[in-house]
């Protein structure tokens, strides 16, 4: 089949330690290979840049951005980024695109391809909306997919914890992935989307969640010991109790070291920490809330059991979509914002908001710092992913705008100059010159997040891998990122060639092949879990389903209909 | 005899996914567990007659022809048109609407659902200040206070108030009515309100007014009000917005009442903002009571593929939208359409007089499994096979929950999804453009 | 001094888009250039000369550029779209949209107007001397503000939800405004010499002043007394207090 060598680049493999090195990639049948034969196609790189596709392990892409998308008919025109944002008419090859916050799904395939990434994961689903999850998935052209199962506020989940039955809560949660079709464990604002139901949140790991006798910190061990049990891909990926409330600092580290404990026999971490800017304040209100980056971060230097991402703010209009229930809530009678909630019934909340962050205010201001501090204090680029927490923090299509920043302090002083004087005291970017490369750009936005994910075959350019390949049009020994953030940028926003399983998908910043892309998921259950647990856990469903849900047990199952290329994948079981 | 179980409803947006489908010799003898409506549904194709064949209008009537005939016939009349129009796909799949979309796409169309003459406003009172809603299980397990907002589920959703609402069981209400008030807002005492445990028959058209005070009241303003509010004394309001902070959970279902009466859709966005109010003191949602099986799929897809929920305009080859301007009857009533496509609605008999004097006058293409009114009009009519019952596919219940539909009996028709795309695959060769690969 | 002068040559039932007749588009410009200027039928590309005879006298930059529509457009839309300076007088009717997210210059339209005659203007002047139906000076879908400045006035009557989400500008309005006009107004001030029904609905701030009757008032405005402005006496209402609001609602006694 289809033989490709990509001559002349500039290549950045950090999970195989290559930092800059020109050599050849080697292309056949979708995959990385050693050689191909002198008939190969020959894609010049000449000089440039090259990277394994992106691997954005945590988006809002698929499911709830719908009811984002309902509430904002304004977004679809809004094209502050031409070429990546408004509206574009459909061509022989491309379907129509519309939006810059919540664009359509052609336009998320489409734009995330020209940005060089190549695999996206949507952060949280509840597993009875997973069908609708890989509904949008089938929409979304090019990339490959999974999708993130909430757990961490489920009925089922607090009770086998409250029951003190860790094999249940093993079977359940293995089930749960096969139910949704799911490839991770995601939990938000743990005990605090139950407690929602009731229009009530938890105040920190230790408060009880409503009607259940267990506590976010017990969902949360309990939840890493299953996950850890089943020897899961991913870790559980978490977003911290108290997002966005000045004084967070305090719960998100003791989050972090409650889960010192637990173990892996993985080669990763033990849990993901989600857009920690927003999980990074310290202070008592508003009026003294300031950066907790540095206490993060050296925290996070001194202990290698987690990885987190930045959770980046780009100022402009952004629209905020969570299953954090009640801080949607509060957003949106703090800002008098439009405000879309959704319990579902026994597993989660949710809300969408639309806020807008502006470089004057200094509360937003000292945001901004803080996604940058905790990437620039955090010594070991392993351990950080660059996210916007799209589209909480801001639209993915700005992702170049906040790498760019990552390598450059000149840019970054030029922004904190224009901010307002209250700032100042709250944050510590001003005083931090470390600027990445492109080996720590590379590991940010493509190496670390597969292996965070446990995607063996992403994020690198080995032999073996996935043949997805992003080829930036900047010749590291020519330009300095430090000095020229633009030209950065436009390349990082353009790429110069993607290419999506061994395909040319995007040349010179346009698409020209719109393959579907693969859906990964996680079937732990099968293989994993003794028929007379699987028989204990139904009896038990049947009698929930029955009794509660508004669905039927049989019809909750997301069919095989839903997922017409996928990958499934299935843990060694131990 | 073979029981098909866990079937789901193809009539109201209920969507109830517990019938249980008796089969025999490929013919539906029973349908267990169904309302009325659910039941003269599922078993419509063998209780009453259906358009057996395709048809062509010629010389004023409708004559036979095959399925390439009217196919083409269909494919010629949308790719001449200049401002084409597809409507309704409310009661298809969502696999059927994708193609609703980009047969629309190709042809330069504006395509438009069922909410043009329904729940519309309630996506626009979305977009002014979003959906406070719930999924429809959450209620039935908490909810202490159902308000029936200017709808009728007695009626128009038979099985609502078992499955979900009024007399549901759940985890907080295991004594199901006993443990909940009802609450009727409805200029007319209807068969719902009978039962209720407190009406509020308002003055026709007065809905925005009584949801002023309301919210006046919650926000701590009832001093300024007049005696008689909307047609009702003041202390009858008072007494129902007690009711409303005195509720654990309260739950607000809402209809034509809220959407199509004096104000449309600004009375619904207010009740989001009432509701965001009352959330200040207890906790509240609204669920909008869909009608058709899956109008809510229409907008759900239509949002993922275009950025809109309806009333969309592809004439510049990107999606615009403004309902007023893009709207069917919008369109229709200033006799713009040209050429018009209907599958899986009946627009015959719910358009106003305008519309259908106009939708008389141009070639108009019907695709659907039963005549109708709609039929009256058309020009070219395609059978299509009845999805739920006779194809499988997805479909969205009110509460935005997808569920698939099963295929319960073997057919020879065709299903919309497939019909729509034969019609595409023919205005491409007409066109003589490859179309769009991507997701097609 | 340029004058351009558009006559229309047939009467579209099918809406035209024609949001290039503007004086910035036109400045300039031969009677040719101006008749092969694009504008959409459906879903079908047009020129101007499709539509218009074009005829030109003079020239000029934007500032200086007057257009007249010598005939009625009822099916012309987007006419004056974003336009920054100069004039357009429509010798008739006109469609949707007319003059949307203006910002400078003049549009005046001797017959009626359709719905959302400036949409999301900024600045500039509209005179409607007919009536101008929904969304007059009204916003687009979604957006929390719609019109932010400049002076909107409509001698005739206005139909539903005029200047929806106002948030700057002036709206004059001679004759009747019929349901919710100001609603969910954020600023700006909004005149209705005519009656009206339901004013000021949601409004947080802003001003309204109606110089008929109101045929119907909202439940949750609260009485102030009478107050006198520019030699009127009005009963003044604070409101709308169904969302804390601050707005004023001025009514003639």
């Amino acid at each position: 089949m289809a033989e490709m060598i990509i001559k002349n680049g500039v290549v950045y493999d950090p999970k195989n330690g290559i930092d800059g090195e020109k050599n050849e990639i080697c292309i056949k049948d979708g995959k990385i290979v050693e050689n191909v034969g002198a008939g190969a196609k020959i894609v010049d790189a000449e000089g440039c840049v090259v990277m394994a596709g992106g691997v954005d392990g945590h988006t809002h892409c698929a499911g709830k951005i719908n009811t984002g998308r309902v509430m904002s008919p304004h977004d679809m025109r809004y094209a502050p980024i031409p070429g990546l944002s408004g509206e574009e008419p459909r061509t022989k090859l491309l379907r129509p695109q519309v939006g810059y916050n919540t664009p359509n799904t052609y336009a998320i395939g489409y734009r995330y391809s020209k940005l060089g990434y190549t695999s996206i994961a949507e952060a949280a689903i509840t597993p009875m909306m997973a069908r609708h999850m890989h509904e949008e998935f089938e929409e979304i052209p090019i990339l490959d997919k999974l999708g993130l199962v909430l757990m961490g506020s489920n009925w089922q989940v607090m009770q086998y914890i409250q029951d003190k039955d860790p094999e249940k809560l093993k079977a359940y949660m293995a089930w749960v992935l096969l139910a949704a079709r799911g490839y991770g464990v995601k939990i938000v604002n743990p005990g605090g989307g139950s407690s929602w139901t009731w229009g009530k949140n938890v105040s920190g790991l230790d408060d009880k969640v409503v009607d259940f006798d267990v506590t976010p910190a017990d969902i949360l061990i309990g939840l890493a010991e299953a996950n850890e049990a089943l020897n899961l891909p991913h870790s559980i990926h978490v977003h911290c109790n108290n997002l966005g409330m000045p004084g967070n600092i305090s719960t998100t580290l003791d989050t972090m070291k409650l889960l010192e404990k637990v173990k892996t026999k993985r080669d990763r971490q033990v849990m993901h920490v989600t857009h920690v800017q927003f999980n990074a304040y310290t202070g008592t209100s508003w009026m003294d809330f300031a950066s907790g980056a540095p206490d993060v971060a050296d925290y996070i230097n001194k202990h290698d059991h987690l990885t987190f991402d930045m959770g980046q703010l780009i100022f402009g209009p952004a629209m905020t979509m969570t299953a954090d229930g009640p801080t949607e809530y509060r957003n949106a009678r703090m800002f008098d914002a439009k405000w879309s909630n959704y319990d579902q019934e026994l597993e989660d909340a949710g809300g969408v908001v639309p806020l807008n962050y502006t470089s004057q205010h200094f509360a937003h201001a000292t945001m901004w710092s803080i996604g940058l501090e905790l990437a620039l204090l955090v010594k070991d680029p392993w351990k950080v992913m660059f996210t916007t927490d799209n589209p909480n923090g801001g639209a993915f299509v700005n992702y170049p705008e906040g790498q760019a920043l990552l390598m450059s302090d000149k840019k970054r002083q030029e922004v904190i100059a224009g901010f307002p004087d209250m700032t100042m005291d709250r944050i510590s970017l001003p005083n931090i010159d470390r600027e990445l490369g492109w080996g720590e750009i590379a590991t940010m936005t493509r190496a670390m997040s597969a292996k965070m994910l446990g995607l063996d075959d992403k994020g690198h350019l080995g032999v073996g891998a996935d043949a997805d390949v992003a080829i930036y049009d900047i010749q590291p020994d020519k330009v300095d990122p430090s000095v020229e953030h633009e030209k950065v940028k436009k390349a990082l926003s353009f790429a110069k060639y993607t290419i999506k399983g061994g395909e040319i998908v995007v040349r010179d910043g346009e698409i020209t092949a719109t393959p579907k892309g693969k859906v990964y998921w996680v079937n732990a259950y099968e293989n994993g879990i003794v028929q007379a647990e699987k028989d204990r856990l139904m009896t038990d469903l049947e009698e929930r389903f029955a009794k509660y849900y508004s669905i039927q047990l049989s019809n909750y199952m997301v069919e095989d209909a839903y997922l017409p290329r996928p990958v499934e994948i299935r843990p060694e079981v131990a | 005899m073979p029981v098909i179980k866990d079937v789901v409803c193809t009539l109201c947006g209920c969507l109830c996914d517990d019938l249980e489908v008796t089969v025999e010799n490929n013919k539906i003898t029973k349908v267990g567990k169904a309302c009325k409506l659910g039941r003269a549904k599922t078993m419509g194709p063998f209780l009453h007659e259906r358009i057996e064949k395709p048809m062509i209008r010629k010389n004023g009537e409708l004559e036979e022809c095959s399925y390439d005939e009217a196919i083409t016939k269909a494919a010629e009349i949308l790719v001449a048109a200049k401002r084409p129009m597809s409507y309704g796909w409310c009661s298809t799949s969502c696999e059927a609407i994708e193609k609703a979309v980009l047969l629309a796409e190709e042809t330069g169309s504006l395509i438009d659902s069922t909410a043009n003459v329904c729940h519309g406003p309630s996506a626009l009172a979305a977009q002014e200040k979003g959906a406070p809603t719930c999924s429809l299980g959450t209620p039935k397990n908490y909810a202490d206070l159902i308000i029936f907002w200017g709808c009728n589920p007695v009626h128009a959703h038979p099985r609502h108030q078992t499955r979900y609402s009024t007399m549901a069981k759940g985890a907080f209400t295991p004594n199901g009515k006993k443990d909940k008030k009802m609450v009727v807002v409805d200029p007319r005492n209807t068969d719902t309100a009978k039962k209720a445990d407190l009406l509020l028959q308002l003055k026709p058209g007065t809905d925005y007014v009584l949801i002023e005070a309301l919210r006046a009241i919650v926000n701590g303003h009832e001093d300024v009000l007049p005696d008689e509010i909307a047609g009702l004394p003041k202390a009858k309001v008072l007494e129902f917005a007690e009711m409303c902070k005195a509720a654990k959970f309260g739950v607000l279902y809402f209809g034509m009442g809220i959407t199509q009466t004096r104000g449309r859709y600004k009375s619904g966005d207010n009740v989001s903002s009432l509701i965001s109010d009352l959330n200040q003191i207890t906790k509240f949602v609204m669920i909008g009571m869909r009608g058709h099986y899956n109008v809510t799929g229409f907008g759900q897809v239509a949002a993922w593929e275009t950025g809109f929920p309806m009333a969309i305009d592809f004439s510049r080859g990107y999606p615009y939208y403004n309902p007023g301007e893009t709207g069917t009857n919008d369109v229709l009533m200033r006799r713009e359409v040209d050429a018009f496509i209907t599958g899986a609605a009946d627009p015959g008999a719910h358009f106003p007089q305008e519309s259908i004097k106009h939708l008389f006058k141009i070639p108009a293409i019907q695709v659907d499994g039963y005549a109708n009114p709609t039929t009256e009009f058309s020009d070219v009519v395609i059978p299509a096979a009845i999805a739920g019952v006779e194809c499988d596919g997805t479909a969205y219940r009110m509460d935005c929950q997808p569920i698939r539909l099963k295929k319960l009996v073997e057919t020879t028709f065709k299903s919309d999804e497939e019909i729509l795309t034969e019609i595409i695959a023919k205005v491409r060769e007409l066109k003589g453009a490859e179309g769009a690969k991507g997701g097609a | 001094m340029q004058t351009v002068t558009l006559t229309p040559k047939r009467s579209p039932t099918i809406s035209i888009e024609a949001e290039l007749i503007t004086p910035d588009a036109f400045a300039g410009k031969s009677a040719a250039e101006i008749g092969a200027i694009g504008a959409w039928e459906g879903n079908e590309e047009i020129t101007l000369a499709d539509i218009f005879d074009v005829a030109v006298d003079g020239s000029g930059d934007a500032a200086e550029t007057k257009i007249v529509i010598d005939g009625d457009v009822p099916r012309v839309k987007r006419i004056g779209e974003a336009m920054t300076a100069g004039e357009i007088v429509v010798k008739g009717n006109v469609d949707m949209r007319c003059g949307a997210r203006m910002s400078g210059g003049s549009i005046t339209v001797e017959g009626d107007a359709d719905s959302w005659v400036g949409r999301e203007m900024t600045g500039g002047e509209i005179l409607v001397k007919g009536n101008a139906a929904y969304y007059a000076g009204g916003g687009y879908r979604g957006e929390t503000c719609g019109m932010r400045g400049g002076k909107l006035t409509i001698e005739g009557d206005v139909l539903d939800f005029l200047g929806e989400h106002m948030c700057g500008g002036e709206i004059v309005v001679k004759g009747n405004a019929r349901l919710l006009p100001g609603v969910l107004n954020w600023s700006g001030t909004i005149v209705i010499e005519g009656d009206t029904t339901l004013p000021g609905g949601e409004m947080k701030s802003g001003t309204i002043f109606v110089k008929g009757k109101v045929l119907e008032m909202l439940p949750s405005y609260k009485d102030e007394g009478t107050e006198e402005v520019d030699g009127v006496t009005y009963r003044k209402y604070i409101g709308d207090l169904s969302r804390n609001g601050e707005g004023v609602l001025y009514v003639s006694v």
